[in-house]
């Protein structure tokens, strides 16, 4: 059961295995298909990018712009034949022969939710035979993408797709991810590929979201409704006194499919054939009829049907959009028709709920680009994040992250506070989230939210000595207290930490301290629990280390940040001490998820650590039965 | 009995009428068909009547348009082979020239320059049947037509634009590179050639049917086109309407 | 008696051929040219450098492609833009393909059936069917040139100014390449057809030129030579041939010296007979044909040479493309205006263009100088030795000699209508 959420309420199929695979792997799997498969995909010819047969693998693209015309011509292809006769005396039919399988590489979401349509509209009823033969001889290969600001594939749901293929290649790391969506795809790498089918599997990626500049003022759903309320308004009229009839709407878009047919002799008179061509609603002849009416006569009609049927007619008769937002039809309309801009004229004026303050805005992370990344250990990582805008936080307080997918967790701010627009975090391989935190390189994006939470207030502690207690992955949050003290050394005074944890691997930051402590910068106590080898480190608990600690309480600030047993021991080693109540502070953290105090799961007793912590003087959680285990 | 053809020309470069000799091995299969009865570019034969007349070339002096007359009168259809016959082609740009211009410009201070009579397309004179547009024509267009005729079909030719064309050969639209191109209103039927070639559409199928001018109008003058700019575009091939004459 | 062929047939465009003989001596014999004039150098002005060229080939559908090169040349020597090698290598596929379309055009359509005693080729289709075949063969060979190199084969769309606006593909000039190597079958039985035919033996001298490069066979160039023995360059060309309007002609007649001349196959064969390849030159051999040949009606054997001379260059330049591989290159945009001349071999003979275009790019002035318009006096003054010797022969025999003579130079009447001498606005 592959770890998945489950996204727009479509299945995940268990067959789906992803795996590791270069690109020159690619072009070896791409040459043994072509000996037995017509293999099709994206290549530069003339210098335009275009789909047709690729005889050399190195020329297959698999990153190109949304501009390249869609694949529907290998699945609809244009003048197709669909019988051939002879004539003279009795008539003889001829079916044509079918077409050689294909592999068609290089399909996008948009492409593949395409397809979905095609089906819907193609094999239902008297099914298509034409279009079955293709579609069912077709392998379809999608590929990931980068929308531009004509594609709009976000707000009606295709802009990502969890089946529909039979192979998905993910860009990943500079190398490739081959993400299987069929038994067929399984069959077709354990034959061309043996090498890529014989890797184990790996943690598959999350589901791309793409984030369209472009896009919809209200839900894709909801077009139907919006549209029966328009079908006088004067928008049509308006659109077409722009449009130039040209077509090229129809004839780029990959889910428009209506034909002509018509028959073809052959100059010899002595027999022909009978053929389809795509046609445009948009054309005059579409709708006229023998004795010259014609049914939808002017520009303005037209482009309203291409519309209905789109966002319309198509959903209520398949429950799925008919356009799937991929921007080719505004993209060429030399006139500028753009659907989202229409569609969303047409919604404002019906007074529905406007999205001005869009719903769950608080809830959406920022993205933020991986700007550098530092292995600390086996299972820690140290990510530094870039994001949009310069961040103010206090040393202490989180942030949520987001990877798209697999959810959002929060995260303790490992670095200090500088006016900039990068923060660090320390990412510990645990769970999904985590691991797939892992697996991120410079470069990849993630979702922020935050800073969340009550941190250290550096104005209250300037002028004092510092005592940091930490144990274990404690450290984390009183780093960035460090950093922030180190930044400004001279406004305190003696700096001490005392920190304990299982094994000198797990002493984070080992190399900074000692640099620090060498320095003279930090008075830093090392201890770890763990008997055995030979590290010259003391052994024992972090309580250990206060024997010999020889401080000042009533000058001293005490900051503790370690896993919960610890606080038992150090909160009375420090009151014995002689501190105050006021002048300890705890590092209290729970599962925080929302950051803003509504979704309950970090409370402690009758308050919420994202909203009051989880920084806390020892004086405010006191009274808390369930802050410190007793 | 087979079908009788001719192939006659007025002013015009005799490019269509070798575009229909360049069909080459097709005519071979096409002489099987029809009698060509006169081809006056590469047959001294010649004769009446006619099935079908396929005329090339414009028409201006008063000697020629006798001739034409006497072609209308001895075929059953008449059809007008080329630009210059349909819409008076390149021909039309003399149009907008006086008539001293002209034989100034081109025959200097001759003693007797020829008198310059205006090049108009054959439907100016006589009554014709159908049409072959282009500059020049294309071959397989012209086989469609002549099948059609022969088996008592109305010809047809498509009525949509050569945007068509060019998004079926999945080319970049030229507006996108600034350029001007007049696909937008131009007739379909050669492929986008010029397009494909490199060059772009300078109209010489003549309008569509049923061109969306307003539209098209405000797009070039999007592209920066003044009024003058634009009529000067279409005229390259295009005889405007008889009212603007 | 008074012979009048009007609109002589299997030739380009439109002329008339006026005979005026009373007992035993010529009192005229002149060819009309009555082509209705379309005035072009009058559309001309103030287009666009762009378009020049792109107007200029619809000036004759048969020589359409050397239009176009002599245009492009003019124009680009007036704008002072230079072109690449591959661009010159291109341009001459172009013009040998559209040289071999024009020649097998006219060897097999237009002057065979004299020879034969028919009126046209379609009576061969049903009796010598293999003929016409080859004729159409050879000719779609030609043809295909020019579609594969200019994108159509009447008309071109990829030449313009600075080089191509696209390229030919590979495979399409590797499938070139194989179907050249294959006519050769074909040219053999063209050669021992019009081997087998007897030109009518009719001498006079007469002065032929040709562009004259610096060591290949006459293509492009930039320097006219004379067969009396001087050469100049082609910017020179214009003030040294005098031109002049004569009666009942729209298209002007020109001299050199006062002294009519010839362009066209045989003067090229002439002037450059060393420079054939040595399977031309054998072909040449084998029919007789010298650097000394005198007899307008060599203009055919002349016209069979060139289509091997042809096809053998044709061979070996492709060869050269392929090898060194096509670019697509930047178009030059030129800066002012200026005035510049050019100069190709058209199947017919020189032709030479010259333009003047003001600082935006306009053009403000344009002359031709057409191949059939520098051959119409000699046209006129071979028949006027020929008809008397054939006096006092039937009408029908003196019809057809002198239409058989006019042939022979392949005319081309469309263009002659544009020889025209502009003064510089």
């Amino acid at each position: 059961m592959t770890p998945f959420a489950h996204i727009s309420g479509e299945e995940t199929t268990s067959s789906q295995i992803w795996r590791s695979a270069n690109r020159g792997e690619i072009d070896l799997f791409v040459r043994s298909l072509s000996t037995v498969y017509e293999v099709v995909g994206v290549q530069e010819k003339r210098g335009r990018l275009l789909r047709s047969r690729i005889d050399d693998p190195t020329s297959l693209v698999l990153d190109f712009p949304p501009r390249v015309h869609s694949p529907k011509k290998f699945l609809f292809p244009n003048g197709e034949k669909l019988f051939r006769f002879r004539l003279g005396g009795k008539v003889l039919l001829e079916t044509e022969r079918t077409s050689p399988p294909r592999v068609i590489f290089g399909m996008h979401p948009c492409d593949l939710h395409a397809v979905k349509i095609l089906d819907d509209c193609l094999l239902e009823g008297e099914a298509d035979s034409s279009y079955r033969a293709l579609r069912d001889s077709a392998i379809l290969v999608g590929v990931d993408c980068q929308p531009d600001d004509h594609c709009f594939c976000t707000s009606m749901g295709t802009d990502r797709v969890a089946d529909g293929f039979d192979l998905f290649l993910h860009h990943h790391d500079g190398s490739y991810l081959i993400q299987t969506g069929s038994p067929r795809g399984e069959a077709l790498l354990l034959r061309h590929a043996p090498r890529i089918a014989a890797r184990p599997g790996e943690p598959p990626l999350p589901l791309q979201l793409k984030q369209c500049s472009n896009g919809l003022q209200c839900s894709s759903e909801t077009l139907p409704t919006v549209l029966e309320g328009a079908y006088d308004h004067p928008t049509w009229e308006e659109i077409g006194n722009l449009c130039l009839g040209c077509g090229a709407c129809n004839l780029l878009c990959p889910t428009c499919y209506c034909f002509n047919v018509h028959d073809r002799l052959d100059l010899n008179l002595h027999g022909g054939e009978r053929v389809r061509t795509w046609e445009s609603c948009q054309f005059d002849q579409f709708t006229k009829v023998a004795g010259g009416d014609n049914f939808r006569g002017t520009q303005a009609e037209r482009q309203r049907h291409r519309f209905f049927r789109k966002h319309k007619y198509l959903r209520e008769k398949h429950q799925r959009t008919g356009c799937v937002g991929c921007g080719r039809c505004s993209r060429e309309c030399l006139s500028q028709i753009e659907p989202a801009t229409v569609l969303n004229s047409l919604f404002k004026e019906q007074a529905g709920p406007v999205k001005t303050q869009m719903p769950g805005l608080e809830y959406q992370p920022q993205l933020a680009e991986i700007a550098a990344v530092r292995i600390l250990s086996e299972r820690e990582k140290l990510l530094r994040l870039r994001l949009a805008e310069p961040v103010r936080f206090d040393p202490g307080t989180f942030m949520e992250v987001s990877v798209f997918g697999l959810g959002e967790a929060p995260f303790t701010i490992a670095s200090a506070p500088d006016g900039g627009r990068e923060l660090e975090i320390v990412v510990r391989a645990a769970g999904n989230l985590t691991r797939a935190l892992h697996r991120l390189k410079t470069g990849d994006q993630v979702g922020v939210r935050g800073p969340f939470g009550c941190g250290f207030r550096m104005a209250d502690l300037v002028g004092s000595d510092i005592l940091l207690v930490a144990g274990g992955r404690g450290l984390i949050t009183l780093r960035s207290l460090l950093l922030a003290i180190l930044a400004r050394r001279e406004e305190f005074g003696r700096v001490i930490l005392l920190y304990g944890a299982r094994d000198p691997e797990s002493l984070l930051f080992h190399d900074d301290l000692m640099a620090w402590h060498q320095g003279d910068q930090l008075d830093c106590r090392l201890v770890i629990s763990d008997s055995g080898g030979d590290w010259c480190i003391a052994r024992g608990e972090v309580s250990h280390l206060f024997r010999d600690l020889d401080i000042a309480p009533h000058r001293t600030i005490a900051a503790v940040s370690g896993p919960p047993g610890m606080y038992r021991s150090t909160n009375s080693l420090l009151f014995q001490i002689g501190f105050d109540e006021d002048r300890v502070f705890l590092n209290l953290e729970r599962h925080m998820k929302c950051g803003l105090g509504k979704c309950g799961k970090c409370q402690i007793n009758d308050i919420c650590v994202c909203q009051c912590g989880p920084i806390f003087p020892y004086s405010k959680v006191r009274h808390l039965r369930e802050a410190i285990e007793r | 009995m087979k079908p009788r053809i001719g192939f006659f020309d007025f002013a015009g470069c005799e490019g269509c009428q070798l575009t229909v000799l360049n069909l080459e091995d097709r005519l071979l299969e096409l002489l099987d068909m029809v009698e060509i009865v006169e081809f006056r570019e590469i047959s001294s034969g010649g004769g009446d009547p006619l099935d079908i007349a396929f005329v090339e070339g414009s028409v201006g002096p008063r000697d020629e348009i006798e001739r034409l007359r006497k072609i209308r009168k001895k075929t059953k259809s008449l059809v007008a082979l080329g630009a210059c016959a349909d819409t008076g082609g390149i021909n039309s740009l003399s149009r907008f020239q006086t008539a001293s211009t002209l034989q100034q410009t081109v025959y200097g201070e001759t003693a007797a320059p020829p008198p310059v009579a205006l090049l108009r397309p054959l439907h100016d004179f006589v009554a014709v049947d159908h049409r072959l547009p282009g500059c020049p024509i294309d071959g397989e267009e012209f086989l469609a037509v002549l099948q059609a005729l022969l088996l008592g079909r109305p010809p047809e030719l498509p009525g949509y634009s050569v945007c068509v064309e060019c998004k079926l050969a999945e080319l970049p639209c030229l507006f996108d590179t600034g350029q001007i191109c007049l696909g937008p209103i131009a007739r379909a039927g050669c492929g986008a050639r010029c397009v494909q070639g490199g060059s772009r559409c300078r109209g010489c199928r003549g309008e569509m049917e049923n061109p969306r001018s307003n539209p098209y109008y405000r797009i070039l003058t999007d592209h920066g086109l003044t009024e003058e700019e634009i009529r000067d575009q279409y005229r390259l091939f295009n005889l405007p309407e008889k009212e603007d004459r | 008696m008074k012979i009048a062929v009007n609109h002589l047939t299997r030739i380009e465009g439109h002329a008339n051929l006026v005979i005026n003989a009373g007992d035993g001596t010529l009192e005229e014999c002149r060819l009309e040219v009555v082509e209705t004039p379309r005035f072009f150098e009058a559309i001309l002005l103030g287009r666009h450098y762009s378009e020049v060229a792109h107007m200029v080939a619809r000036i004759c559908g048969v020589c359409s492609h050397s239009h176009t090169l002599a245009s492009l040349t003019a124009t680009e020597r007036a704008l002072n833009l230079t072109v690449s090698d591959q661009t010159l290598n291109l341009r001459k596929l172009l013009a040998f393909g559209e040289i071999l379309q024009s020649h097998v055009l006219h060897l097999y359509f237009m002057a065979l059936p004299d020879y034969l005693g028919v009126p046209s080729l379609f009576p061969l289709v049903q009796t010598h069917r293999d003929v016409v075949g080859r004729a159409l063969r050879l000719k779609k060979l030609g043809n295909d040139l020019c579609n594969v190199v200019g994108g159509r084969p009447v008309h071109p769309v990829t030449p313009c100014v600075g080089g191509f606006a696209a390229l030919p593909g590979r495979a399409e000039l590797q499938d070139l390449r194989q179907r050249l190597g294959e006519a050769l079958p074909d040219l053999e039985e063209t050669i021992d057809l019009f081997a087998s035919l007897d030109l009518p033996d009719f001498l006079r001298e007469t002065v032929y030129l040709s562009l004259i490069p610096e060591s290949e066979y006459p293509l492009l160039g930039d320097t006219v030579t004379f067969s009396s023995g001087f050469s100049l360059p082609v910017a020179e060309f214009e003030s040294t041939v005098s031109e002049y309007l004569p009666e009942r002609s729209t298209a002007k007649y020109a001299l050199v010296n006062r002294q009519s001349y010839q362009v066209g196959p045989l003067a090229r064969t002439r002037n450059a007979f060393h420079r054939l390849s040595p399977m031309a030159r054998k072909v040449a051999d084998a029919l007789g044909l010298t650097a000394a040949s005198a007899n307008p009606f060599q203009n055919l054997t002349a016209r069979l040479v060139e289509v091997v001379q042809i096809v053998d260059q044709s061979l070996h330049l492709i060869d050269n493309l392929l090898l060194d591989g096509l670019r697509q290159e930047t178009l030059p945009v030129p800066a002012g205006g200026g005035c510049g001349a050019g100069a190709v071999e058209a199947p017919r003979g020189l032709l030479y263009h010259r333009y003047s275009y003001d600082e935006d790019g306009l053009l403000t002035g344009a002359n031709c100088i057409i191949p059939t318009a520098q051959n119409l006096a000699n046209i006129e003054g071979d028949l006027q030795v020929l008809i008397p010797r054939l006096f006092p022969g039937p009408r029908e025999e003196l019809t057809r000699q002198a239409e058989m003579l006019i042939r022979a130079y392949d005319p081309c009447i469309s263009c002659s209508t544009h020889l025209v001498k502009i003064d510089f606005v």
